[in-house]
Formats: structure tokens, C-alpha cells, sequence
């Protein structure tokens, strides 16, 4: 901000809503998982008494200390007052807690947000309010920026949160009981990789995707990883480098012009970030550690296999396609046969990918899935049938949600005019 | 340089349903839209105000208290501006980023000098 002078202490991008997260965590951990809602009162308010103070004198200049003592202030305050009215909070106060005083150390912010992670994944909520909640709470998303990120109404995402809240009251989920955690660490990194997914891929929508909802998904990630309480952490890190190598494709994905995505053949790779290359190397690296094979492992060393070709027709195709073949081993899902038919092309050819897909359609409901048109078509195209392509990528338009693949498709279509007309007819 | 006191008006808790996202970026845009006209010399002052205060009247012969406005209308704060004339002073209040929000409203009104006092 040019406004600013130089000595005046500037805020880290997406500050409130990191703090908010954390200051939601631990005050909980001290009033109780069922006072939740209290305490998020309480750092909403804790944030609109920092708006007041630092529009007008600045931002002080250790701002998350600033934070933390109104916060606990105000936390007291409450205690207090509910001390008066009823024993309700007090009750519901774990005994430790009343005794120390209310601090904001590292290992309690840590343990704090884990904890709510975990709470917020508890089996018995259902995955959409798992990721509201995740959100709401430890992301600090308001819930109208919920509704624009899933395309969906306020009402829908309260209702979600509604519900969630409800069954978050009944599960009072404590980490340090070491059994809770390792049981549930596989539905945490699964609601994770949902909500990166929603961001690298969203499912209706007018952009390409939410870089946001991707940061929040990595920020999350390493919370898990950094946490002692955790026995095995290759899924973890498999899960981690996968979002990295992927997020490595950002700025190479996206056709500034139109807000379309660039699919992988075309994508301009002096644009792939390098840096979220090694880091998601380094992640892979640390995953193969233990020996053991995760749907996450496969789809990252699928990633990394496409981050380190030069070109991509030079890609290791063939290792890919034996890549798919293991993951189909641990989930046999249609998508993945779906994804595998594009490597396959490149070592069968496209005709035997195409066979492929014809043989899924039958035994799979694939059908209704965009992407199983507009593959298809890409291999129509390949083998120069352009009636069957076009045919297949109408078919996609009718299929999809999100009128930038609407737009994506049509280019496609168009593409395939000018090559022979009398193809077409 | 004429004097203006800038009336902050709103609904009841303006900023109570901002995310903590829109509540950084209130910060940093109407904290450096003051910060610059304070270093520039043009406010005097800038505060924000609290939520629960009285008013008082003189009624029957004695002061109580109310009556309140019906309206859920409160100002939220003041500025303290200097400024050439109204025109300026309307010019520099339409730079505060915080129009952008589209929940606030601001009423200029020149302090009036009266020669021979002061």
C-alpha cells in the first residue's frame, strides 16, 4: 500500500483470517468444544475492536500480541459474566483450564487448531458440513465467502453449518487421546483434499479455480504434518506434495484472456513454479519414507512425473499408465480409468484408449460426466474422426456446470472447423 | 483552510457481519486513507465512537433521559478535516475507501466561525 510510510508495520496477507483460526482454537480448548459459537463471538469481536483501534493509530507494531491479550481479555470477560448468570460455561469448563491462566503459546495454538480439525472431521458430520466448518471455523471464511466459494446459497451453508455445529456439541473430541487422532487421520486428509479439489476444480463455477480454498488445503496440511501427536505421516506428506506439484501448474493453467483453464499439452512449462516443484519433491521424498502406498503417493508421483518431463510428449507415459494401474488396485473408480485412457493413448494409441472408454461406459455411470465426453473427443480428434469429436464434445457442453469449460469446449469445437470442413459433415 | 466536522453515520454495528478478510482489507484502506490526510495536515482528528451513549433533554424542569431516535441510525464516528471550501472537503471525503463497503454514510458539515469570539 503506497499510502504508508515505510516504518509503518504492514499486515501478512490473509492475517485476520489466519488469526481468526487460531484464536477461535484456543479459546475453545479453555471454554469448551460445546461454546464454540462463544467463542468465535468473542474473536469477532476481538477483531472489530483491532479495526477501530488501528484504522486511526496504526498498526501496532506486534500486532499478533495486540490480538491475543484483547482476545484473552475479552475471553475472562465472558467467563465472568457467565460465572454471574449461570453455571452452564462453568461446567462445561475443563478443570485444568480454570486454573491456569488463559495463554496463547505456540504449542496450545498448534494443538488447538489440530484439535478443532479433528473435531470438524468427526465421522458422524457429513462431508459438506465438515468443510463448512472447516472453513467457518479454523479458516475464518465468512459465510457468505463459504457460499461463493462452493456456488451455492447463504442459507445452504448455514444450514450445513447448522447442522454440523450440532453433532460438533455431541463428539467433544480431545487429541491427546492419541487412539481418536490416528483413527481419524485418513477422513481429515480426505475432507483436505476435498476442499482442494473444490479449489482446483470446481465443480460449478465462473473462474478456473479458487487459489484460496488450495492455500487453505496446503496451510491445513501442514498443521497435521507438524503435529507430535501423529504416528505415521507418509499419507500426510504424499497428500502435501501432491497439492504442491499441482499448485506448481497455477499460472501456466490459466488463459488470462478468456479465464479458462490451459489443459497440460498446452501449457506454457517455463511458467510452472519451480520452487512448489522442489518443495513437492521434498514432500514425495519424505512420503516413500515408510514404505507404504497411498492413493495420494500415486496421484503426486503422477504429478511429479508430468512436473519434470520437458515436453509432454516426451512424458513417461509409460510409467504413468502403470502408475493408474496401482491405483486402480487400491479404488477402482471410473475417473481414474477415465484419466488413465490419456496415458494409455500415448503408449497403445488412441484407438485402444478409445476401446477402453466405450468398454467403461458400459459397466459405469461415467457417462454422465462431462469429462468422459470431452476426453473421448480429444481422442476423436487424434485420430482425425472430427464428426464423432464434435458429437462427443456436444455432448460434454450439455454435461457441465461451469460455463468456462462451456467456453473451453466451444474453442475446441471451433478448432476443429478449419482442418476440413468436409470432415465435419 | 476552512474547518469540517465529517459525521461517520451507519446501521447499528456496521462492521459486525464483515469477514475477517473484508475487516483486514477495511484496516489497511481506510487506515492508510487517514494516515495520509493526517500527515498531509488535513485531519485534526479522527475517532470512532462507542456504540452505548445517552442523551439527555431538558424536560419539565429537569434533565432526563432520551428521548432516543427511532432509527437504527447511529454515527460511528467522526473526522476532524481541514479543508479550502465544501467543494474540497466533498472531494476529499469521497476518497475514503470505506464508500466501497456500501454500508456507510458520511454528512460534511462546515464548523462555523463566528468573528469576535475566540
Amino acid at each position: 500500500m503506497t499510502l504508508y510510510k515505510n516504518d509503518s508495520k504492514k499486515l501478512t496477507e490473509h492475517f485476520f483470517r489466519n488469526e481468526y483460526g487460531k484464536l477461535v482454537a484456543v479459546i475453545t480448548q479453555y471454554i469448551g468444544s460445546k461454546n464454540v459459537e462463544t467463542a468465535e463471538d468473542i474473536v469477532q469481536e476481538t477483531l472489530l475492536k483491532a479495526v477501530d483501534h488501528w484504522q486511526h493509530s496504526g498498526i501496532p507494531k506486534n500486532p499478533q500480541a495486540w490480538l491475543y491479550t484483547t482476545a484473552k481479555n475479552l475471553t475472562l470477560n465472558s467467563i465472568n459474566r457467565k460465572k454471574h448468570e449461570s453455571n452452564y460455561l462453568l461446567n462445561t469448563l475443563k478443570k485444568e483450564h480454570q486454573l491456569n491462566p488463559i495463554e496463547f503459546s505456540e504449542n496450545l495454538i498448534m494443538d488447538g487448531q489440530l484439535n478443532m480439525m479433528f473435531a470438524c472431521c468427526h465421522p458422524s458430520i457429513s462431508e459438506n458440513s465438515q468443510i463448512a466448518l472447516i472453513l467457518k471455523i479454523l479458516c475464518g471464511f465468512s459465510i457468505s465467502e463459504i457460499a461463493n466459494s462452493f456456488f451455492t446459497t447463504n442459507e445452504t451453508i448455514n444450514k450445513r453449518l447448522v447442522r454440523g455445529r450440532k453433532q460438533l456439541r455431541k463428539s467433544n473430541f480431545d487429541i491427546r487421546i492419541i487412539q481418536n487422532i490416528n483413527d481419524n487421520v485418513k477422513i481429515v486428509l480426505k475432507t483436505i483434499y476435498l476442499l482442494f479439489n473444490e479449489g482446483y476444480y470446481p465443480s460449478k463455477k465462473t473462474t478456473p479455480f479458487q487459489y484460496d480454498l488450495c492455500l487453505e488445503a496446503i496451510r491445513l496440511t501442514k498443521l497435521v504434518i507438524k503435529s507430535d501427536h501423529i504416528k505415521s505421516k507418509a499419507e500426510c506428506h504424499a497428500l502435501l506434495a501432491l497439492m504442491y506439484l499441482n499448485c506448481s501448474r497455477f499460472e501456466a493453467r490459466l488463459d488470462t484472456a478468456d479465464q479458462t483453464t490451459i489443459e497440460l499439452p498446452k501449457q506454457d512449462r517455463s511458467l510452472w513454479n519451480q520452487d512448489l516443484i522442489q518443495l513437492g519433491i521434498q514432500q514425495l521424498q519424505l512420503a516413500t519414507d515408510e514404505n507404504s502406498v497411498s492413493k495420494y503417493l500415486i496421484l503426486a508421483t503422477i504429478s511429479a512425473q508430468h512436473c519434470i518431463a520437458k515436453t509432454y510428449e516426451t512424458t513417461d507415459w509409460n510409467s504413468i499408465v502403470s502408475l493408474y494401474d496401482q491405483l486402480l488396485s487400491i479404488e477402482n473408480s471410473p475417473i481414474i480409468h477415465l484419466n488413465k485412457s490419456v496415458a494409455l493413448s500415448k503408449t497403445k494409441g488412441n484407438k485402444e484408449a478409445i476401446t477402453q472408454l466405450l468398454h467403461l461406459k458400459t459397466n459405469s455411470d461415467i457417462e454422465n460426466h462431462y469429462l468422459f465426453h470431452a476426453t473421448l473427443g480429444e481422442l476423436f480428434k487424434n485420430e482425425k474422426q472430427f464428426k464423432k469429436a464434435k458429437s462427443a464434445y456436444l455432448k460434454a457442453i450439455n454435461l457441465t456446470k461451469n460455463s468456462r469449460n462451456i467456453i473451453l469446449l466451444n474453442k475446441k469445437i471451433n478448432d476443429l472447423v478449419p482442418i476440413s470442413k468436409t470432415q465435419l459433415l | 483552510m476552512k474547518e469540517f466536522l465529517l459525521l461517520i453515520r451507519s446501521e447499528e454495528a456496521p462492521k459486525a457481519n464483515l469477514s475477517p478478510e473484508q475487516l483486514q482489507a477495511h484496516i489497511e484502506k481506510v487506515g492508510g486513507f487517514i494516515k495520509r490526510l493526517t500527515e498531509e495536515g488535513r485531519m485534526k482528528s479522527a475517532q470512532p465512537l462507542e456504540m452505548d451513549g445517552k442523551i439527555l433533554s431538558y424536560k419539565n424542569g429537569k434533565i432526563i433521559d432520551g428521548p432516543y431516535n427511532e432509527t437504527k441510525e447511529i454515527i460511528s464516528g467522526y473526522y476532524h478535516l481541514l479543508a479550502t471550501d465544501l467543494e474540497e472537503a466533498i472531494e476529499i471525503t469521497k476518497q475514503d475507501p470505506r464508500f466501497e463497503e456500501g454500508i456507510w454514510r458520511i454528512e460534511i458539515r462546515p464548523i462555523k466561525k463566528v468573528k469576535g469570539i475566540n
